[in-house]
């Protein structure tokens, strides 16, 4: 495998990876807040599936962007 | 919605309540306009009448309470006689209170029992194992589940302090930790007791009321009331069914009664009046009005007036909020219901919803497969779903993703996955494995499409409010269009020569859109193009979809014999299907209350609650929650 290739396939595996780490924080610091909230208040499950929902954009990104290189550099 | 005021003799006020309790039409509320107008007081003895209705409200709510198993609330046929009714509701509620405090006890006799239980066994052999015991001080321990160590430590302290006068028998326990049995002169007792708080060992303190003079007397005593408990509770169980069977129906019935005649008084409450007159007003569907005025006057002839309370003396942030959409959109309703009410007079996004939502669903899904499993689920499910239900509305919604779905998975060629262009399925408009940029672009477009759609609405709505705010967001969405044609354009999807025009009108309207927005619109609007890009969300999840078949059906002959490989496949494909209906609910139900309601929506609308009776309310929440 060529050298290119080799950082093609690592960048492609960090533009997924970095931003999935970083949903997995957010929503690791949301998450018990969320069953907190959701222990006094069971009607707020809509904005807790949300608020859990929304960090997930990063990730999403993260694998369009991936996505988007390898079809570029032809992997 | 209209609001209302009605009019008549005083004296008629208690029969026309009890007329509109009937009707349930009418939302009451405090009068706007009360000059000249006293709030009805009540007297001495009415209010005697009150604190007993609520005294017996109390009584029947506990009482129902805990009997567990509430029959349906019920309609009254004829007169209930309320001190009767006080003295049934009374007596159930002190017999009840009386069964759940005997229960509670006996649970917690049975817990405590049950914590020492596993000691029961061991203390029990060690007692069998012929020490004589006359004379000296015993001490019965628990040792934790590492204690081999430490008892061979407190048998060399022991020898060391006490000689060999000692006696150290230990047992495993069920609970993995050990039981342990000393004993020791009674002239070294106290010294012994030094050595074992040194030690920092836990003696076993049985609960005092079932102590005996020995410890094996005890726990004999603990092992038979554990073994009469059941009994107990099973008699205590028996007598709450016994008065469930004989009083749960009449129960209901004083509920249902009492609660609507505590109604009736609240609602006296609201009414003002003059010494020969009262007014009483509330809010009514505008459609549902006429029929309130026939049946008032089909009662009451022209007794009572009523009359439209002009716009002028009320705010649109009072008035109750009912949804009201065609039979094809209802269900919707319970997307947009899982928000805050939208306020009165705002717009109501169930249609837009029911369009988009399972359109999304089904461009996410696509697949012929998968989306004819959810039809039939969702076909049983309305089967066996009552109308007018949550389960109805869920099932409804799963028909129409269903459909979309299907629809999207012939236009992608796809049944379970790549298993569709196996057998013959060619893709008409693309086919997910490869065409990533395609599927990007589409959903994007969406994106445009949906945020532009909200814009629009945002500004349709503010129109005849605020004009220079609706003319702000009517930019906005034209900027959106604008730089994405201008971005098409860039990249050689539009003629090269529409660039340069594109992003100088974007520009000109820059200009516009502050004025219209203030300073933080450019600002708002790069949030707005970011909202564009979550829609990438709709490839996203759609890809990821598409090739979790398609490792399913790759798992065939991947793993040895051919059926191990097919069973693998079909349990992959069942966890796709699973995630594949999960996924792309979760994440289009955020893109409809972030993206889309945040262009739009504005909540904090109150629900309508006619007046009606209590039984007739209870049913309709308890079937809507079903």
């Amino acid at each position: 495998m060529e050298l290119e290739a080799v950082f093609l396939y690592l960048s492609a595996a960090l533009a997924v990876g970095i931003p999935a780490l970083a949903t997995g924080w957010a929503q690791s610091r949301i998450g018990p807040a969320a069953a907190a909230a959701l222990a006094e208040k069971p009607e707020l499950t809509v904005t807790v599936v949300l608020l859990i929902a929304i960090p997930e954009t990063l990730a999403i990104l993260g694998f369009v962007v991936a996505v988007l290189m390898l079809m570029q550099g032809g992997g | 919605m209209s609001r209302i005021r009605m009019l008549g003799p005083r004296e008629q006020l208690q029969a026309v309540l009890e007329r509109v309790q009937d009707l349930g039409l009418v939302q009451l509320v405090e009068p706007t306009e009360t000059e000249s107008l006293t709030p009805l007081g009540l007297t001495p003895e009415q209010e005697r009448h009150v604190r007993g209705v609520r005294k017996i409200v109390k009584d029947v709510d506990a009482a129902l309470e805990l009997l567990g198993e509430t029959p349906r609330p019920t309609r009254v046929a004829g007169e209930l006689e309320l001190p009767q009714a006080a003295l049934i509701a009374g007596r159930c509620r002190r017999e009840l209170e009386a069964l759940a405090e005997q229960r509670q006890q006996l649970e917690e006799e049975r817990a405590l029992i049950l914590k020492f239980r596993p000691f029961f066994a061991a203390f029990t052999k060690i007692g069998e194992s012929g020490l004589d015991l006359d004379g000296i001080r015993v001490f019965y321990l628990i040792l934790k589940e590492d204690g081999e160590e430490e008892l061979r430590r407190m048998r060399a302290a022991f020898r060391q302090a006490l000689g060999d006068g000692f006696e150290l028998l230990s047992q495993p326990s069920e609970s993995g930790e050990s039981a342990m049995l000393l004993a020791v002169p009674s002239a070294d007792g106290a010294k012994a007791e030094q050595l074992l708080s040194e030690a920092g060992v836990q003696a076993l303190s049985l609960p005092d009321q079932f102590e005996e003079e020995s410890v094996g007397g005890t726990i004999h005593r603990m092992q038979a009331r554990l073994e009469k408990l059941p009994a107990e509770l099973a008699t205590i169980e028996r007598e709450r069914k016994r008065i469930a069977g004989e009083r749960g129906r009449d129960l209901a019935r004083i509920q249902a009664t009492v609660r609507d005649l505590l109604a009736t008084i609240e609602a006296m409450e609201k009414a003002v009046v003059t010494p020969r007159a009262f007014v009483l007003e509330g809010w009514i569907p505008s459609a549902v009005r006429p029929d309130l005025d026939r049946q008032l006057g089909k009662s009451f002839g022209n007794q009572i007036e009523i009359e439209a309370v002009s716009s002028e003396e009320w705010s649109g942030d009072t008035v109750p909020v009912v949804l009201k959409n065609p039979r094809l959109f209802r269900p919707f309703e319970a997307i947009t219901g899982m928000m805050p009410l939208p306020k009165y007079g705002t717009v109501d996004p169930t249609p837009f919803v029911a369009i988009f939502f399972p359109m999304f669903f089904g461009i996410v899904l696509g697949d012929m497969g998968y989306g004819t499993m959810l039809g039939i689920l969702s076909l049983i499910l309305r089967i066996r779903s009552k109308p007018d239900t949550k389960l109805r509305s869920v099932s409804e919604i799963g028909i129409a993703c269903s459909l979309f779905a299907i629809i999207f998975g012939f236009l992608y060629g796809e049944l379970f996955g790549d298993l569709g262009h196996r057998i013959g399925l060619h893709p008409i408009i693309f086919n997910r494995e490869e065409a990533f940029f395609p599927f990007l672009g589409l959903a994007i477009a969406l994106g445009i499409v949906h945020i532009v759609l909200g814009l629009l609405v945002g500004a349709v709505k503010m129109f005849r409010g605020d004009k220079r705010r609706a003319l702000g967001k009517g930019m906005a969405a034209l900027m959106v269009v604008l730089i994405a044609l201008a971005l098409m354009a860039a990249f050689d999807m539009l003629p090269e020569r529409f660039f340069t025009p594109l992003v100088i009108t974007a520009l000109a309207a820059l200009p516009i859109l502050i004025i219209g927005e203030g300073v933080l619109a450019p600002i708002e609007l790069v949030s707005t193009l970011g909202n564009v890009l979550s829609y990438a969300r709709i490839m996203a999840v759609g890809t990821a979809s598409v090739m979790m078949a398609v490792v399913a059906n790759r798992m065939v002959g991947a793993f040895g014999p051919v059926w191990v490989g097919i069973l693998f496949g079909l349990l992959f494909h069942l966890i796709n299907f699973v995630l594949g209906v999960f996924s792309p609910t979760i994440h289009m139900l955020r893109l409809h209350y972030v993206e889309f309601f945040g262009k739009f929506y504005s909540p904090g609308g109150s629900q309508y609650q006619p007046f009606r009776h209590w039984s007739a309310r209870e049913s309709a929440s308890a079937e809507r929650s079903e």
